[in-house]
């Protein structure tokens, strides 16, 4: 019922969340969808589809887990100042968030080295997209329902 | 876990596939209309569309079902500007989805048979691609969605 009572100030940085972790979600889905194409095929379609895993890795799914993330701090700092009383809903954030950052940086190197067609991490490339689309999934319920709430 | 808590979460759920899918289209969508690419490969970057077809389906039916019984079930009128706002959006983006995803899976058909004829450079395909009518369609459908997220948010009327 929180969502009947919310501050009118909370709302920009709420937006700004959902819609950086809804660019995260199409955006990795992406990244899996072109990494797994460009596993197999001729060395022209694996090139091209691998480049192209890359730059949506790069220049989409990182600007857009940086808005999820941000913004989610300035919520937070909306919702919970200084840090007290953090319901467990939010720490399901962290620890999705928080590995999934890491998870980002080396799907991007990975991505990086796998643009030449003789690479051998091209297939790692798709599958770290899965595991992070499975930890965004568990941070949405947890955001949404907010279980123990 | 309250109704509620399952409500708010399968609603949230058919916005996250409903924008995920808009935006995977729309990024396969502009890789194969920022650089001129033989039919082949735009035939398998629309190929790849198909993705999210199923995803922006589901996430229609499950925005406008569960968000409907949440209506109900917060006790909110149906009739408030924001709901019904939300609702004419989501109507009015459906129908230009619907005319964008036939436009695109007769491009998609496009390249594939230019793709087996040869792969040679088509200034068909390139106009079709490119077409300013069917792109304002295809961007215009995708940002009613988000704008029914802001609505969803700002709650304009309560």
């Amino acid at each position: 019922m929180l969502a009947l009572v919310r501050p009118d100030s909370w709302n920009l940085p709420l937006f700004l969340h959902v819609l950086g972790a809804t660019l995260t979600f199409g955006a990795t889905t992406t990244v899996a969808v072109l990494g797994f194409a460009g596993i197999q095929g001729d060395r022209e379609r694996t090139a091209w589809l691998r480049s192209l895993t890359f730059w949506v890795s790069f220049g989409i799914l990182v600007p857009a887990f940086i808005l999820m993330r941000g913004t989610a701090l300035w919520i937070l700092d909306k919702e919970f100042p200084g840090g007290h009383n953090e319901p467990g809903w939010v720490n399901v954030g962290f620890a999705v968030s928080e590995p999934g950052a890491l998870l980002v940086i080396v799907m991007v190197i990975l991505a990086w080295f796998s643009r030449s067609p003789k690479s051998r991490v091209a297939v790692a490339v798709p599958w770290l997209a899965a595991i992070l689309l499975a930890g965004l999934a568990v941070a949405w319920f947890a955001m949404s329902a907010k279980p123990g709430a | 876990m309250s109704l509620y808590q399952w409500l708010l979460f399968f609603h949230v759920t058919g916005a996250f596939f409903l924008i995920g899918g808009i935006v995977i289209a729309g990024i396969l969508n502009l890789a194969a209309i920022v650089k001129d690419r033989p039919p082949s490969q735009v035939a398998t970057l629309y190929g790849l569309i198909r993705f999210a077809v199923p995803l922006i389906g589901v996430g229609l039916v499950l925005t406008l079902a569960i968000g409907l019984w949440l209506v109900h079930n917060v006790g909110y009128s149906y009739g408030q500007t924001w709901i019904v706002l939300a609702i004419v959006l989501w109507v009015v983006a459906s129908a230009l989805g619907n005319i964008d995803g036939k436009y695109q899976r007769r491009t998609g058909e496009l390249a594939q048979s230019l793709a087996a004829e040869g792969d040679a450079p088509s200034t068909e395909l390139r106009a079709r691609l490119r077409n300013p009518r069917a792109l304002l369609i295809s961007y215009g459908s995708g940002l009613m969605a988000f704008a029914v997220l802001g609505l969803m948010i700002w709650k304009p009327g309560v």
